[in-house]
This record gives C-alpha cells, sequence and structure tokens, in this order.
C-alpha cells in the first residue's frame, strides 16, 4: 500500500492505496465522486477526463499513486456554487447533451479546449475532442456547445 | 440561462446516477468468466482454486443457475413458417451449460470482496474445453455440411419467413420492362451505449423482495423477462433505473449478469455489484444489424415500379436475443415498400444461428436497412436503365391523395406527403447548384457525389396494446406523473412533462416526473423503443391531464359554488370567482390510505404510425488516400407533430451520425477460421468522433400530423439511421460510379475506397 | 491489472538500483501505454517504478544547433515549447498528432521512445532527425537505437535520459491516422538536416520505424514533391492487418511523404 494525499474539489484527502488502484476508481469507488465515468478499457472515450494540476488528463491511464500531491477539479468540482461553469452552462443552452454519460469528460475536454485557445474553430473543436467519444449527439450540438462557451466566458 | 431539458442541470454537474454509480453498505464485487472459444464443449469447470482465493465469496457455474430453477432467456418469435414449423431455438443458459457457442459467452460468475480480487480470481477457473470448429457468418453456416452451432439445430436455420404475394411478384417479374438486382449487406456493428452495462442487486429475506439497479429502456419487459427466466414474480423485483447511458435498443430487456448478481445477493445475503467494462459491452451486449438484403424490382417501359422481391438473409448470433427475429421478418417486412406505389411485393428472409454474439434491436432494427436497400436499388435502377433518379423517385411516389394507402402486403401508411417532402429537400439541399460544387471538387482533384433517400420507417406501435401513465397529487400541490417508459437519453422528462403541463396550462416547474419508482403504481405501458414514447406516452400524459381536469371540475365547482365551472391555464371559474388547480389541490385533504382526491390514471392506445423523410448528402473523396468526407447534408423529416424541436432535432444528428459511423468504419469483424473477434475494442471498431460529419448539417421538418394519435406525433430516434445509410451510400456511389466502381458495400473505409479505385482504374486501363 | 508494488524513484540513480534489485520491475514514465497495457493484463510486473517525477528528465533545452528534451517531458510541453516551434516546428507539430490532449498532457517522449511501437509518432523525429538518444549508460545514435517492432538497443536497466535532436534547415510530418484508434497507419517524417536528406517511416514497417532510403536519395537530387514520383514503398516490408493491406500501407507512406515535402516546398 502506498500513502498518497491530494486536494480534490478543494478537499484535502490522505489515504493508502494498492499499487494497482487507478485513479478514475479512487475517485469514483472511495470518494463516490460517481460523476466522473468510465467508458472503456482502452484510454479511448475520454468520460473519465479530469484535471490535474491544470490540465485535462484520463483518470482511467493512471494510477492513483500517482496523483499523489496533485490538485484535482471532477465534473463536480467545476461549478462555483449554484453558478454554473460557462461550459456547463453552454452544453444545457446547446442541447449539447443527451444521455448525459459522456458528459462530464466532454465538458472537462472543452475547458481544457477553451484554456488553451479561447477563439476555437470548428476544427480546433474537432481536435479538441479527438480523446472523447458520444454515441448520442452526433458531436453537432458539442461542437455549438464549444463555440457558445467561448462566448459567455469573454462576455 | 435556459437549460434545454429538466435533466441537464443534474448531468453536467456529475449528479447523475448511472447504474454503476449505486452502491450499498456491505456489498460485494462480481466478475464474469467469458468463453474463450467460439464453439466448444465444455468437459469440466474446477472453480476449486477460484473458491479459495482471497476475499473470493462465490463463483457460480451453470450448476448454480439449474439448481435455482433459472430457464432459457427469452428471444424468438411466435409465428410459424409457411411449413407450420416455428422458430427452432436453442436453450439459451444464463451461464453456459455443456457448450460455449461464442467468444465472450458467460461461463461462470465470481463474487468477491473486491472488484480486483473478484477479476484476479477469474483467472483461477480452470475450463477444460474442447474447441471445435466454429461458424461466423451467415454463407458459412448455412453451407453444406456446416458445423452445427447447436446440435439440436441441423443446417442452423431458425427460421424461413415469408411476407407477401410470391405469385403476384413473379407475375409482376414476368411482364416486366426492365428488371434490377442489387445485394446490399447491413453489417454487424456493436451498439456500443458509451455506459457499459452494471447492476446492482441486493435482496432482502424478510420481504422476500430483490431491488435490483440495471440500464434499461423498458421496466415491463424488463421485468417480465426477471420473471419468465428466474421464476420469480416479476412483483417482488423492485427495478431503479434512473440514468441510463444510451439504449439504442439493446438495452430492453436484462443480461444474464442481472440474474446471477441476484441469485448471489439472495445466497450470500449481500448486495452484489458487477461493474461491466468495454470489453464486456463488445462481447456481451447484443449486437445489431448482421443482414444482407438482395432486391429485385420490376419496372414497365415508363419507369413506374410494378413489383419488389426481397431475398434476405440474417445472421442472429448464437442464440434467438430478444429482439433478434423481429429484425429480419415484421421488421423489415413492414417498409419493404418504402414510399413507393408498389403493386407486388414479395419478402423470404432466412434466418440462421452463427457462432457470434446474439443480435438484438439496434437503432432501427430492420427498417434502416431495408430502406438503405430500397434506395440503393432505386438509384441502381435508374442507372442501370437510364432513368433520371429524381424522376423516377417522382414517377412512383404514393401520392397525398391516396392516404390513408394500403400497401400490397397490407400495412396502411395514414398520412404522408412525399412528393413534397423530396421536394423540400432537393430545395434544400442545393440540389441545383451540385454540378457546380462537383466541379469546384474535381478542381482540386476530389471526386464528388450527391445521393438521397427517400425512406419511410414504421414506429411508435409497442409490445402492449397500451400505455398507462398515473398523476399523484400532494399536499403542496406538486404534481408527480409517472410512465414505465425508461428514458436514455431521449429527454422524457422535459417532453412528456411538457405535454402534461401544457395540456393542463400550468407551469412545468409544478410538475414532476418520475419513472420506474417503485414506491408507486405499477402501470402497464411499453419501454423506450421504436421511436415511440413521443406518441405513446405523450398522448397517454396528454390523456392524463385532460382526465386530471374532468376529475377535479365537480370538486372544483363544489368550492367555488356553482355548476357552471370553466378550466383555462390552470384555474377554474365560476360564480365570478376563481381557484386555481394548485390551491384545490392544498385544500384537498387526501384519503384515509394517503391517496389525494385528485390522483388520476389514463391510458391510451397509439397505434404504429409512419414517420418519412427525405436525407440528402454531398460527400467528397481524396481518391489519393480513399478518405471520404461528408461536406453537406441535408434533413428534411416528416415526423408529425415536433413536440421538443430542440431535442428532436438533437435526435436527428444522433441517428444519422450513428449512420456515419456504419457508412464509414463500424464493423464486427470475426476471424472465419477461429470465430475469434477481432474489432472487440476501441482501438479496433472504428467510433465516429467529432469531425465525422464536418460539414454543414441542415435540417427542416416538414410535418403531416398523424390523427392516429393524440399528439399528432410520428416519432424520431430511429429515423436518422434510416435517412442517412441510403444518403451516404448513394452519395458515395454517385462520386465514384465516374470512375468505374459497379458497387460498395459498408463500411467504406478509406482503405476499402482506396482499393475499389485502384481495382476500377486497373481495369480500365 | 496484476498486482504489483507501486515505487517512486526520485533519481535516475535510484531508478536504476531499483531496476537492478527487481528483475521483474518495470518503469512507468507517462503511462498512456503501459496503463492500459496493465489493464489488459498483458503486463504482470512485480514491481511499478514512477520515474515521471524526476526533475533531471525534464525539460528542453534549446543550445545551438541542437534541441535536447527531457525523457519525461511530456507532449503537450513539446507542442507548446516556443523554443521548439522556433527551432523545429516539425517536431512540435509532430507532438501536436500524437493521441489526444488529455494523452499529450500525460505521454512522455522517453516512454515513447523507449517502446517503440511501430504506431507511435515520435520515433520517425528521432530517426528522422538523426538525434541521440541519451541514456544513464551511454549516447546512442538513431540509426543504431531502433531495431525492430517493441524492440530496442536499450539494455536490460539502461534508462532514456533525454533526446538530443540537431536542428534541420527544414522538416515535416504527416500521418495518416488510424480510423479507430488515432495511431499512425502511416507517418512521413521528412528532414533536410543540411547534411542531407532523411526521411523516417512510422505505422507501416512491419520491423517499426525505417529510413525511406530511395526517397531520400531522390529528395537530395531535388528536393520536390515531383522527385518522389516513380518510387515506392516496398509493400513487403510492411503491416499488414485488418483496417489495412501491406499495399495500402506503403501507399500511404508514400503519400504521407510527398505531402510533408510539399509542406516543406510550399
Amino acid at each position: 500500500m502506498t500513502k498518497i494525499s491530494f486536494t480534490i474539489n478543494g478537499k484535502q484527502v490522505s489515504t493508502d492505496v494498492e499499487g494497482r488502484t487507478l485513479l478514475v476508481d479512487l475517485i469514483r469507488d472511495e470518494l463516490r465522486l460517481t460523476g466522473t465515468h468510465v467508458g472503456c478499457d482502452t484510454s479511448q472515450c475520454g468520460c473519465c477526463t479530469i484535471e490535474l494540476n491544470g490540465d485535462m488528463v484520463k483518470s482511467c491511464a493512471m494510477l492513483a499513486a500517482q496523483a499523489d500531491g496533485a490538485t484535482i477539479t471532477t465534473i463536480e468540482g467545476l461549478a462555483k456554487g449554484d453558478v454554473l461553469h460557462p461550459v456547463q452552462q453552454a452544453f444545457t443552452e446547446c442541447h449539447g447533451l443527451q444521455c448525459g454519460f459522456c458528459t462530464p469528460g466532454m465538458i472537462m475536454a472543452s475547458v481544457g479546449i477553451l484554456k488553451a485557445n479561447p477563439n476555437p474553430s470548428d476544427d480546433d473543436i474537432v481536435k479538441g475532442l479527438e480523446g472523447n467519444l458520444c454515441r448520442c449527439t452526433g458531436y453537432v450540438n458539442i461542437i455549438k456547445s464549444v463555440k457558445r462557451a467561448a462566448e459567455l466566458m469573454k462576455a | 440561462m435556459q437549460p434545454s431539458r429538466r435533466e441537464d442541470l443534474r448531468l453536467i454537474q456529475g449528479q447523475g446516477r448511472y447504474a454503476a454509480d449505486w452502491n450499498l453498505p456491505g456489498q460485494l464485487y462480481a466478475a464474469v468468466l467469458r468463453s474463450p472459444h467460439a464453439a466448444a464443449r465444455i468437459r469440466a469447470i474446477d472453480t476449486a482454486a477460484a473458491l479459495a482465493a482471497p476475499g473470493v465469496k462465490a463463483v457460480l457455474t451453470c450448476a448454480d443457475v439449474e439448481r435455482a430453477g433459472y430457464k432459457s432467456i427469452a428471444g424468438g418469435i411466435a409465428t410459424k413458417d409457411r411449413s407450420g414449423q416455428p422458430m427452432k431455438k436453442p436453450f439459451y443458459p444464463v451461464l453456459a451449460r455443456d457448450h460455449v457457442a461464442h467468444v465472450g459467452q458467460a461461463v461462470a460468475f465470481v463474487v468477491a470482496d473486491s472488484t480486483l480480487a473478484a477479476q484476479d480470481a477469474v483467472e483461477l477457473i480452470a475450463v477444460d474445453y474442447e474447441e471445435l470448429t466454429s461458424v461466423v457468418t451467415f454463407a458459412d453456416a448455412v453451407a453444406p455440411g456446416a458445423p452445427r452451432v447447436h446440435d439440436e439445430i441441423e443446417g442452423n436455420v431458425a427460421f424461413v419467413h415469408e411476407h407477401g404475394d410470391a405469385a403476384a411478384t413473379d407475375a409482376a417479374f414476368a411482364r416486366a420492362r426492365h428488371v434490377t438486382k442489387l445485394t446490399v449487406d447491413s453489417q454487424r456493428l456493436v451498439c456500443n451505449p458509451m455506459e457499459p452495462r452494471a447492476c446492482l442487486a441486493s435482496y432482502d429475506a424478510a420481504a422476500g423482495r430483490f431491488t435490483l439497479h440495471a440500464p434499461s429502456q423498458g421496466l415491463i419487459g424488463a421485468r417480465s423477462h426477471i420473471e419468465q427466466i428466474t421464476g420469480l414474480s416479476a412483483k417482488s423485483v423492485d427495478l431503479i433505473v434512473e440514468d441510463v447511458g444510451g439504449s439504442f435498443g439493446i438495452r430492453g430487456t436484462p443480461y444474464p449478469e442481472y440474474f446471477l448478481a441476484m441469485l448471489a445477493a439472495k445466497e450470500l445475503g449481500r448486495p452484489v455489484k458487477w461493474v461491466g467494462s468495454r470489453a464486456d459491452t463488445f462481447l456481451s451486449d447484443y449486437h445489431g444489424r448482421a443482414l444482407s438484403l438482395t432486391g429485385e424490382v420490376a419496372l414497365d417501359e415508363a419507369g413506374n415500379f410494378l413489383a419488389f422481391r426481397w431475398s434476405d438473409t440474417i445472421d442472429l448470433g448464437a442464440y434467438a436475443g430478444p429482439f433478434g427475429a423481429f429484425i429480419g421478418t415484421q421488421n423489415i417486412s413492414i417498409t419493404s415498400h418504402g414510399v413507393y406505389k408498389v403493386p407486388a411485393v414479395h419478402v423470404r428472409s432466412v434466418l440462421a444461428y452463427t457462432n457470434t454474439t446474439p443480435i438484438s434491436a439496434y437503432r432501427g432494427a430492420g427498417r434502416p436497412d431495408i430502406a438503405y436497400a430500397i434506395e440503393r436499388l432505386v438509384d441502381q435502377a435508374a442507372h442501370e436503365h437510364g432513368f433520371d433518379p429524381v424522376a423516377l423517385r417522382q414517377r412512383n411516389f404514393i401520392a397525398p391523395a391516396q392516404m390513408p394507402y394500403k400497401t400490397a402486403t397490407g400495412p396502411i401508411y395514414d398520412s404522408g406527403d412525399f412528393p413534397a417532402v423530396f421536394a423540400h429537400a432537393l430545395a434544400a439541399a442545393d440540389h441545383a447548384g451540385f454540378s457546380g460544387r462537383r466541379a469546384q471538387s474535381a478542381a482540386r482533384g476530389r471526386l464528388r457525389g450527391i445521393g438521397f433517400a427517400s425512406y419511410l420507417e414504421a414506429a411508435a406501435a409497442g409490445v402492449f396494446n397500451k400505455d398507462q401513465t398515473a398523476a399523484r397529487v400532494g399536499s403542496d400541490g406538486v404534481i408527480t406523473i409517472h410512465c414505465m417508459a425508461g428514458g436514455s437519453g431521449q429527454g422524457h422528462e422535459t417532453t412528456f412533462v411538457g405535454v402534461f403541463a401544457a395540456t393542463l396550462g400550468v407551469p412545468a416547474a409544478t410538475v414532476q416526473y418520475r419513472a420506474s419508482d417503485p414506491a408507486y403504481d405499477r402501470l402497464v405501458g411499453n419501454g423506450t423503443g421504436g421511436s415511440r414514447t413521443a406518441a405513446g406516452q405523450g398522448s397517454a400524459f396528454k390523456a392524463l391531464a385532460l382526465a386530471l381536469i374532468e376529475k377535479a371540475t365537480p370538486l372544483a365547482a363544489a368550492r367555488l359554488g356553482t355548476e357552471a365551472v370553466t378550466y383555462a391555464a390552470g384555474t377554474f371559474s365560476g360564480g365570478g370567482r376563481s381557484i386555481t388547480l394548485t390551491e384545490l389541490a392544498r385544500a384537498l385533504p387526501p384519503d384515509a390510505d394517503g391517496n389525494h382526491p385528485l390522483d388520476c390514471n389514463a391510458e391510451t392506445s397509439s397505434p404504429a404510425t409512419y414517420p418519412n423523410g427525405c436525407h440528402v448528402a454531398e460527400v467528397e473523396i481524396d481518391p489519393e488516400t480513399g478518405v471520404a468526407e461528408v461536406v453537406r447534408y441535408t434533413a428534411v423529416d416528416d415526423l408529425g407533430n415536433v413536440l421538443q424541436p430542440v431535442l428532436v432535432e438533437g435526435q436527428v444528428h444522433g441517428g444519422v451520425v450513428q449512420g456515419v459511423g456504419q457508412v464509414f468504419g463500424e464493423h464486427a469483424v470475426y476471424d472465419r477460421e477461429s470465430g475469434q473477434f477481432l474489432t472487440a475494442s476501441f482501438m479496433d471498431y472504428p467510433m465516429p468522433r467529432a469531425g465525422w460529419l464536418k460539414g454543414s448539417f441542415t435540417r427542416e421538418s416538414h410535418p403531416v400530423p398523424t390523427a392516429t394519435n393524440l399528439m399528432g406525433a410520428k416519432g424520431v430516434g430511429e429515423s436518422g439511421c434510416s435517412g442517412s445509410l441510403p444518403a451516404l451510400m448513394n452519395a458515395l456511389m454517385d462520386a465514384v460510379r465516374p470512375a468505374g466502381v459497379a458497387d460498395l458495400q459498408m463500411p467504406v473505409t478509406p482503405g476499402v475506397l482506396w482499393r475499389t479505385l485502384n481495382d476500377a482504374a486497373r481495369k480500365a486501363a | 491489472m496484476y498486482a504489483f508494488e507501486y515505487l517512486r524513484a526520485g533519481s535516475v540513480a535510484e531508478a536504476g538500483a531499483l531496476l537492478a534489485k527487481n528483475p521483474e520491475a518495470k518503469l512507468l514514465a507517462g503511462g498512456q501505454t503501459f496503463i492500459p497495457t496493465l489493464k489488459a493484463r498483458l503486463a504482470q510486473p512485480s514491481h511499478v517504478i514512477d520515474i515521471g517525477r524526476i526533475a533531471e528528465l525534464r525539460g528542453i533545452t534549446v543550445s545551438g544547433a541542437t534541441v535536447t528534451i527531457g525523457a519525461m517531458t511530456r507532449h503537450a510541453e513539446v507542442a507548446a515549447s516556443a523554443e521548439v516551434r522556433a527551432a523545429i516546428p516539425a517536431l512540435a507539430a509532430l507532438a501536436l498528432e500524437i493521441g489526444d490532449q488529455q494523452v499529450r498532457n500525460r505521454g512522455t517522449l522517453g516512454g515513447s521512445v523507449a517502446n517503440n511501437d511501430p504506431a507511435a509518432d515520435y520515433p520517425s523525429a528521432v530517426l528522422g532527425l538523426n538525434a541521440t538518444v541519451i541514456t544513464s549508460r551511454r549516447e546512442i545514435a538513431a540509426d543504431d537505437y531502433f531495431q525492430g517492432m517493441f524492440s530496442t538497443a536499450l539494455e536490460d536497466g539502461e534508462i532514456i535520459k533525454a533526446i538530443r535532436f540537431p536542428c534541420p534547415k527544414r522538416a515535416a510530418y504527416c500521418k495518416f491516422h488510424h480510423p479507430a484508434s488515432g495511431y499512425a497507419m502511416a507517418g512521413a517524417f521528412v528532414a533536410d538536416t543540411g547534411a542531407g536528406v532523411r526521411v523516417a517511416i512510422t505505422g507501416a514497417g512491419a520491423s517499426g520505424v525505417f529510413r525511406w532510403k530511395a526517397a531520400e536519395t531522390a529528395l537530395a537530387k531535388s528536393f520536390s514533391a515531383a522527385a518522389l514520383d516513380g518510387l515506392a514503398v516496398d509493400e513487403g516490408t510492411c503491416i499488414a492487418d485488418l483496417h489495412a493491406g501491406a499495399d495500402y500501407r506503403a501507399h500511404l507512406a508514400g503519400v504521407m511523404t510527398r505531402r510533408a515535402v510539399q509542406k516543406i516546398t510550399g
């Protein structure tokens, strides 16, 4: 077992983990933050995307032990109290979600896109979403949502 | 800020509750041992080492399932073929009995203290397999002397289904001036909802009740299957389904793991949780499509269709999945005329077992396949016999004045204006400007093609002949409404509450929606599927609102002291006074059983509807790499009345892009020799990603409301697949025909397109 | 995943010592290939030694005509680095083509090169730019380093510390993405180094990354797409699988090479 501590959504956590514990499993099963989803085994779908030390990463492709000392934000920590993050707001305004399973990962990836580039083109958005799969929306309204979020963030 | 849907606020904040998000104190964790072989006899299963492994609490095998009295997983069709034979169905065990019939079939179920411990123990189970020869394609399965998928089914054929009039069809072909024949495959797909299957089962021994959390799109269907297979009364199982991460047809009925978790929970006295992986999804969720359609059209001199003849082959997979046999029989037959006047039609379908994952319904379940086949065939006929594909369609459309139109084989189209929808689509797609766009593409070395497809679906008909709804009124005046259709992204909360609240004329905020709350009445009604909930449950919620007004009116009259009461916008008025529905609800005390006097139920019956439309696709091909891009897409649909335009548009986007996936990449490929499943992960199975539909997407509605349900809705959900498969494939064919390509089959991957163009060039040289 | 013990090394020396002590141990860099491999139970190490935080393995240094990138430098850092973009823009562009944004935020240069995955992108830049692999023991020229699919000159216990890339006169990378995985089905890194032309092909070769010498010779004579006319990668050396036949991969390698040249010549 390895002792680790990190900050998640503003809260300090210390725990012991087995070497093979994935970060996403720690987040979901132990911390019961179930908004971060697992949609595949091969690091292709992006449902498990979280922010770790300012970067969007797939929490299914990290050992929990690698997160020692990190600062993490999950989908549950994105809104500031009752105020939605502009990307969350844009996703609902533009109907950028249907079943909602990919949505936490899509939203986190979109936050990453806009952080790197506040004025993304359609091509930039498509490239930014290459690590995320959605089976419901055909991505049409997801792309629209990211553009809308860019507007909201400028306002 | 205006959320598009009521369900969004929880889902965008990570507060959804999908099956794997539920936990119970003391829960155990399960993992499944799956067959590594496509076909093998099981000589013995030794679980001793697994049972002795750390943390392991139980290892269930077929012996345990038989001890529990579990029956065969249900599937198939009830009708008989023309020789009076019922469908041949193998016993479909919850855990493999004496043989395995596909890679991924469940063999054992391990329950342990942790998921990791369960997974470790799975590897310790020793199964003595005697490997057998497998067959993974329809053609191989029905070949003379083919190995049997199941000993008891000689020749592997489950059923031969016929529909229509063979003699009339033959006669029409005999007098035809032109005949065109074309075979198109609709390849085997993995449905891949983004949520892998999962379940959590618990058992209350004192009450003799199970609670099961699992993703489901149909609550009654799920419970009746549980009853049929486990022998438990459906009333003793509370099925809790809140959020579901996509269904697309394959999650209407329960899967083996759910019964196993229930069995283990009862035997161990602790809740049992199983969370499937994507590999589990690929290997053991029902697959979709897997059929091949050979169509012939007979035409007279002028181009009038005289007859369609269909000869279809359906690969059922290893067992009869819940809807597997419906797809290639009823579902492809009912719309086998498409939008055309066809005096004679005959459909013959042969269904066979193979050593692959069983199929079931996947978004359209046969209707996109037949729509695809019809529109490829019509284009091919135009091309072969020198007809303009636009004019040929226009000549043969059923005219609006002919509605209701009884097709040659029986189904009655109640409404529709196919010529107008077609004209609308061609205008919206700027069909007239295509030749200019093609020339521009050519100047850049690109091949451009346009394809259009007039599709028609049959939707809304359910398994049950009625949909019931219920309203429960709280002492605070808030009304909670219920039905039995499980949602998985369609936006039921928004649509159903919208219908109910709008009919009552009250703000939607005063109404709550719950599906599947076991604390309330067990209603009767269909699950979600067949693009039916707007027509089915929508109508039933409209009826519910009307029933509530009717029930409330005399009670309001009593309060107002007058008989002459009118109701409008949530308020009863009469005698110069008024009382709102909410005030009335708050003022009325519940009865001795806690029921509110305004509580009410309603039910409606909604027959089949015929959504239709015309989709127009333009593709551009880079002949050097074989990469094809969708550069313009136009969808004009007659979905009847549209209840929530934004949500309907989202359904069309999703359906179209699932079609894009099938056309350009998706394919469940099995190795012909070994029977191994070669594309069983996202590393090998191309899923459509952002950018697969890059060009402009125009969607317009051309509603011709139906009178067959209260909402006038025909339904959406599956129409996108029915329109996109033929539109995209016809566009690809249009792009490559000038290069000498005679045929394309899905999936048209870059490699396939490059090779096809190369071969055509070589032949021409 | 099989059980293993997680260890974190604070230095290259410590990592080396841990490897020496535990013969069944494996190094963990960014983990973007290794962790999915572990999850699929395709590897069963006794120990996993995390070298991702070793400071001496990180960073980008431009000195004279070379760019030296620490092995644990992440793809996103290379893609975004102003120094790399100025000195070897093709290398930054290649880094941006790897995986997806999430993978680029974790995956490292060293991890990619150590594995010599035949579909990885970085090996083509290392070989195409005639880079030097700096290890805990020695320096290895790119031509000597890649030794076939998943096989390199690295010895047991040898750890990549950095890679030194000579700045070319001009270079470009073109990649054809695998439709499912996004990996390179064929990628061509073309560099006019000043001392000659190098063309490295990844994704296509059955022995991993390789130099397309015929193209190099032709481009050395005349650096233009037209110089490649009539040349073809030998399909006999290419991977054939479900997704692409050897002929298609060989063809794509040629197309990507030509497009890379066109990117350079404009």
